[in-house]
């Protein structure tokens, strides 16, 4: 009886471990990523607008262990990125994930039930590319994931029915640094992110020419 | 409402005739604008650190080309010049107030009184109807199988789905599932390997570009709701469809708009490549 329990067992154990081994390391490790925001989003505990605050956290805390925030930003500057000094260019990093938090996960807090499929698992050197499918009420959103291995694989650049995140703020930052200085760009973001924290801008109307 | 589709022949031959002369007309506009002196893009910039991209949008491997070797077929398609920016930018403005101040607090008045399913449901019957646009699309495009798919769709949904207000068939499992698409005449026109031309914004409608535009005149004649008749009507029906689109997609415009330095830039890439995407769907 016990032997039979055993084999079972291992029989259990080895079933377990193909499954994790048909989806390689940076998708496993993106599905763990997403699986994470998707706990906290359906967590009784986390809902209603008196644990916003604390929700947002943790949800940033998950982002961050998650996102090359400075490849990310290095691909979206481009070209112009060495005319960053050092220090510039962590104060970039810092502020544009900022302001990609402060609006993205606003977004997050959306999420309705909707499930994620995982379709496809490509691996090229120290990058992946992953792609994924979000199925929602009344259509299917392609959401691709472009991973770079570090320590661990992390993502670098989120695609969204075919627009790639790193390449629209690349077109956006291109079009800014032909007409100012890097140093006016950054304050672009800053200015943004402050104008956020004030609360204006959600409804407010497009100003003046960019 | 009181529908005429189809029933006053010569209206609709007026109609035809009428479409053909424009079309001819804006395709003229269309060559006399590609023939213009080149308007300088602002230069594809990018890439000092994306020339090492491996992957295009969808995942397929580039094939790096001499001609552009540092851009995929989609970063083209983005780079489409914009010879007419300031004035897209002052539609791009319109449009933004209109949206703010008119588009978004009726969806939003619509969108809590009405629940989300009745919303499904007319969402499905708008796209139901517009099915003659998409047939047509898809078989200008020579994709008989997805015309065919959408022809069974159609029935389906129009004689079992009440008129096509329940999405029924996209529940059936025949072998796999079978998702409708989404087909315009610009698209064909792209499909066939016409070039975007110039990027263009309009008002109320949003933004497009020369081939779109083309693709619009024609989309127009192939949308039942064309052909309700007074034209009030046939503006309410749009209009109504338009509500009920945006109140499910209310949200998606102001985290874009937040989210960027150059709104005008952001909505234009993303449009671009959006179109790009569906084009090779």
């Amino acid at each position: 009886m016990n032997k039979i329990a055993s084999v079972f067992g291992a029989l259990v154990l080895v079933v377990a471990f193909s499954a994790v081994a048909l989806a390689g390391e940076p998708q496993v490790r993106l599905k763990g990523g997403i699986d994470k925001v998707i706990a906290i989003l359906s967590d009784p505990a986390l809902k209603g607008p008196a644990k916003r605050v604390e929700r947002q956290k943790k949800l940033r805390t998950v982002a961050d262990g998650f996102f090359d925030w400075r490849e990310l930003s290095k691909r979206a500057v481009g070209e112009s990125w060495p005319r960053y000094t050092p220090k510039q260019q962590d104060d970039f990093v810092v502020s544009f994930s900022e302001l990609l938090q402060k609006t993205y996960i606003l977004k997050l807090e959306k999420y309705n039930n909707e499930k994620v499929t995982y379709v496809k698992e490509q691996v090229e050197g120290n990058q992946a590319f992953i792609n994924t499918l979000v199925v929602m009420k009344d259509k299917n959103i392609p959401i691709n994931y472009i991973m770079i291995k570090r320590d661990q694989w992390m993502v670098y650049d989120v695609v969204v029915e075919g627009v790639s995140l790193v390449k629209n703020y690349r077109s956006q930052f291109s079009k800014v640094l032909s007409k100012e200085s890097p140093e006016a760009l950054l304050q672009r973001i800053k200015d943004k992110i402050k104008a956020l924290d004030d609360g204006k801008n959600v409804d407010d109307v497009v100003g003046k020419e960019g | 409402m009181n529908m005429r589709a189809g029933l006053n022949f010569r209206g609709v031959a007026r109609h035809v005739v009428a479409a053909a002369s424009l079309v001819l007309l804006l395709s003229g506009a269309c060559l006399a604008a590609e023939t213009a002196p080149e308007v300088k893009a602002a230069g594809p910039v990018l890439l000092a650190y994306g020339d090492d991209d491996i992957w295009d949008e969808n995942g397929q491997i580039i094939k790096r080309t001499v001609g552009a070797p540092n851009m995929s077929v989609a970063d083209e398609a983005a780079s489409t010049s914009d010879p007419l920016e300031g004035w897209n930018r002052m539609w791009f403005g319109f449009n933004d107030k209109l949206y703010f101040w008119a588009l978004k607090p009726v969806a939003q008045g619509y969108g809590y009184v009405v629940p989300e399913r009745p919303r499904l449901w007319v969402h499905n019957f708008f796209h139901n109807l517009m099915y003659p646009v998409r047939f047509t699309s898809l078989m200008l495009q020579a994709k008989f199988d997805a015309a065919a798919v959408e022809t069974s769709r159609f029935i389906g949904n129009t004689a079992f789905g009440l008129g096509g207000f329940a999405d029924i068939t996209s529940d059936s499992k025949t072998y796999k599932p079978i998702p409708s698409t989404e087909q315009d005449l610009g698209l064909t026109f792209g499909y066939w390997g016409m070039d975007n031309g110039f990027y263009l914004v309009w008002p109320i409608l949003g933004p497009s570009t020369g081939r779109d535009t083309l693709g619009y005149v024609g989309d127009y004649f192939l949308t039942p709701t064309s052909y309700i008749h007074p034209w009030y009507w046939s503006a309410s029906a749009k209009a109504y469809d338009k509500v009920n689109e945006v109140s499910m997609r209310i949200g998606d415009y102001e985290a874009l708009k937040d989210a960027s330095v150059d709104p005008y830039v952001a909505v234009r890439d993303a449009y671009l490549r959006l179109r790009f995407k569906k084009m090779n769907d």
